[in-house]
C-alpha cells in the first residue's frame, strides 16, 4: 500500500475510534436536562410514555470498554492500522511458512528413512504404502483410477498386472511419473481400408486371439513398417514403450474395432510430467506404491 | 458539543440516518478504497502475456458455460490448499483475466494451475463425460462444445475490444487471430485454455530443497 493510502487508512481508523470513543466517555456525563418527575420531557402518546433518565448498566460500561481495549490491543499486535505492521510480524503468508515447517518436521524422520531405500524394498514399508495411496488417489486416479487398473477409453496402462508400457523397475516407474510418458503410435489410414483390415486380423493372431487366418497371412507383409517399434515378433519395445501385442494386454482394447481404430487413426498416450508438481520424496513414495500395487495382484492372482 | 445537539439527532430521523450512513462507511472506505485504486497499478509480470486468440475464446467458454459457478481459480495462502493444487495465487496472475476467475464456489477442484495435470485427450474426455474417467464425478458432460465452431471475425472484436481496455496485443495478433481458430471448435479452446492455466507464470521463489513434503514452492515473500 503506498503511503498516501496507508494515512487514508490512518485518517479513518481515528476518525472511527475517535468518534465512538468521545461518544463512549462523554454519553455517562452528558447533563441531560430533567424534570422534577425523574424523566427527560420527552413523551409519547399524548404522556402515557414518558422518557426516564437513568446511568447506564455497569455491565454495559465494562463490556464496551473491553472492546475499546481489543481494539487497540489488535491494531498493535497485527497489521490493520495503514502500514504499521504489528509487533507480532504476522502476515498469512509467513502463517503458511510456518505450517510447512511444522509438517515437513514432523515429516522429515520418515521421508529421511524413506530415502535410505530403492523403490522396490520401499514397497513393503506400510507408512510408505499409506503415504502413497494418498498420493495416488488425489493425483494418479484421475486417469489410472483409484485401483489402478487404468482406463481402456483413455489408454492409462493398468497398473496392477505388471506388464509393463515402459519397465517396470523401481527405477523405471520413478521415470516414468517424474518425466512423464508419451506415447507415438503415428495413423495408418494411408495404407488404405483393406490393408488395416488385414493388419487388425494380423495383430489378434500374434496372441492367438480368434481371427481371420487368410487375411491375417494377407496382412502379415504389411507387419514390416509396424515392426519398427513393435518388433519383428510384435513383442513391442520398452526403451520407446512400444506395446508388446502377443500378450492378451491391450492398451485401447482389444476388439477388432478397437485396433482399427489404433490402427487408422494412431494413438497418442500421454503421461503427464509430475516434477513440478510433486517433490522427489514424494515421487519415491509414490514410486513405492505403484510397485506394490503391480506385485500385489501379480502374487495373489497367478 | 452539549446534549441539545444529540437532542437533535434523535428527533431528525434524516439527520440520524445521515449520521448513521456515515459511520457505517468508514469501514468499506478503508478496506475496499485503498486496494481497488491499487488494482489498476498491478502490471503484468515479463513472463506473462495476454491469452492467444484460441485461449481467449476458450475463456469465454469458460465463462459463458458457467464453469466459475463451480470451480474456483485461486489457491489460498493456506497449507492444505498449496499442498493439493501448487503455489498459492497472487494479483499479477489475473491481470489479464476481464473478468478475474477466482472465485469463492467450490464444488469441483480448484483451476489455478491445472494446466498440464492432466493430457489434451484427458481433458476432451472429461468433457464430454466425466464419469468415463472419474466413476464418482457429479460434474456435467458438455458434448456440445465439440460441435460449435468459433468464428474468427468474433475472436478479433473480441481482442480490439481488449486492446482498448489496455491488453498489449499488436495489429498482427489481431490479424493472425481468425488463422489460429479457424477450423478450432469450443472444446479445442477451453482445453487450450485449461492447459496454460497457471503453468507459465507460477510465482518463483528459492527452491525448496530438501524433504518438504509440500509439493508448494517455499512461499518467502511474494506479491500480496
Amino acid at each position: 500500500m503506498s503511503s498516501g493510502w496507508s494515512l487514508w487508512v490512518m485518517f479513518l481508523v481515528v476518525i472511527n475510534l475517535g468518534i465512538t470513543l468521545f461518544l463512549f466517555l462523554w454519553g455517562p456525563r452528558a447533563r441531560i436536562p430533567t424534570l422534577p418527575d425523574g424523566t427527560s420531557g420527552h413523551v409519547w402518546a399524548h404522556g402515557v410514555l414518558r422518557e426516564g433518565v437513568r446511568r447506564l448498566p455497569r455491565w454495559w460500561l465494562l463490556f464496551s470498554a473491553s472492546m475499546f481495549v481489543t481494539a487497540f490491543v489488535y491494531l498493535f499486535l497485527f497489521p490493520g492500522f495503514g502500514n504499521h505492521k504489528g509487533a507480532l510480524g504476522w502476515t498469512s503468508h509467513g502463517q503458511l511458512d510456518a505450517a510447512v515447517a511444522a509438517n515437513d518436521a514432523r515429516l522429515d524422520p520418515l521421508m529421511e528413512r524413506f530415502r535410505l531405500y530403492p523403490v522396490e524394498q520401499l514397497s513393503g514399508d506400510p507408512q510408505a504404502l499409506q503415504m502413497g495411496k494418498v498420493l495416488f488417489e488425489d493425483n494418479c486416479a484421475a486417469c489410472h483410477q483409484r485401483n489402478g487398473k487404468g482406463n481402456i477409453l483413455l489408454g492409462a496402462p493398468n497398473l496392477t498386472d505388471n506388464d509393463w508400457l515402459y519397465g517396470g523397475t523401481g527405477k523405471d516407474i520413478t521415470t516414468s511419473i517424474r518425466d512423464g510418458r508419451a506415447g507415438v503410435m503415428p495413423p495408418w489410414a494411408s495404407l488404405g481400408e483393406d490393408n488395416d483390415n488385414n493388419l487388425v486380423q494380423y495383430v489378434l493372431s500374434l496372441s492367438d486371439s480368434p481371427h481371420d487366418a487368410a487375411k491375417a497371412a494377407a496382412g502379415k507383409p504389411l507387419f514390416a513398417t509396424c515392426a519398427a517399434c513393435h518388433g519383428a515378433d510384435g513383442k513391442g519395445s520398452q526403451a520407446i514403450g512400444a506395446p508388446n501385442l502377443t500378450d492378451h494386454i491391450w492398451l485401447y482394447g482389444g476388439t477388432v474395432t478397437d485396433i482399427h481404430t489404433t490402427i487408422h487413426d494412431g494413438r497418442q498416450g500421454q503421461m503427464p510430467v509430475w516434477s513440478k508438481r510433486l517433490t522427489d520424496d514424494q515421487i519415491h513414495v509414490l514410486a513405492a506404491y505403484v510397485y506394490h500395487l503391480s506385485h500385489m495382484t501379480h502374487d495373489s492372482t497367478p | 458539543m452539549a446534549y441539545k445537539h444529540f437532542e437533535a439527532i434523535e428527533k431528525h430521523a434524516g439527520l440520524l440516518a445521515i449520521g448513521i450512513a456515515i459511520m457505517v462507511s468508514l469501514g468499506g472506505l478503508a478496506e475496499i478504497t485503498p486496494l481497488f485504486m491499487e488494482a489498476h497499478s498491478v502490471k503484468a509480470p515479463p513472463g506473462v502475456k495476454p491469452y492467444d486468440a484460441l485461449r481467449l475464446m476458450g475463456r469465454d467458454v469458460y465463462v459463458q458455460n458457467g464453469c466459475y459457478l463451480c470451480h474456483s481459480q485461486m489457491i489460498r495462502a493456506l497449507r492444505f490448499e498449496t499442498e493439493r493444487y501448487g503455489h498459492y495465487s497472487t494479483a499479477v496472475e489475473s491481470v489479464y483475466d476481464r473478468p478475474f476467475q477466482w472465485g469463492s464456489k467450490r464444488t469441483g477442484p480448484d483451476l489455478a494451475r491445472v494446466g498440464g495435470k492432466y493430457s489434451d485427450a484427458w481433458q476432451r474426455m472429461h468433457l464430454m463425460n466425466p464419469r468415463q474417467l472419474v466413476p464418482q464425478s457429479n460434474m456435467p458432460g458438455f458434448p456440445w462444445l465439440a460441435q460449435n465452431t468459433i468464428d474468427g471475425a468474433d475472436v478479433q472484436a473480441r481482442m480490439r475490444t481488449l486492446r482498448r481496455l489496455g491488453d498489449p496485443y499488436t495489429d498482427a495478433d489481431i490479424a493472425a487471430a481468425p488463422a489460429a481458430v479457424a477450423g478450432k471448435t469450443e472444446m479445442d479452446a477451453l482445453i487450450a485454455y485449461l492447459q496454460g492455466l497457471g503453468i507459465d507464470n507460477e510465482p518463483t521463489s528459492p527452491a525448496s530443497g530438501t524433504a518438504t513434503a509440500g509439493n508448494a514452492p517455499a512461499s518467502t515473500g511474494g506479491t500480496p
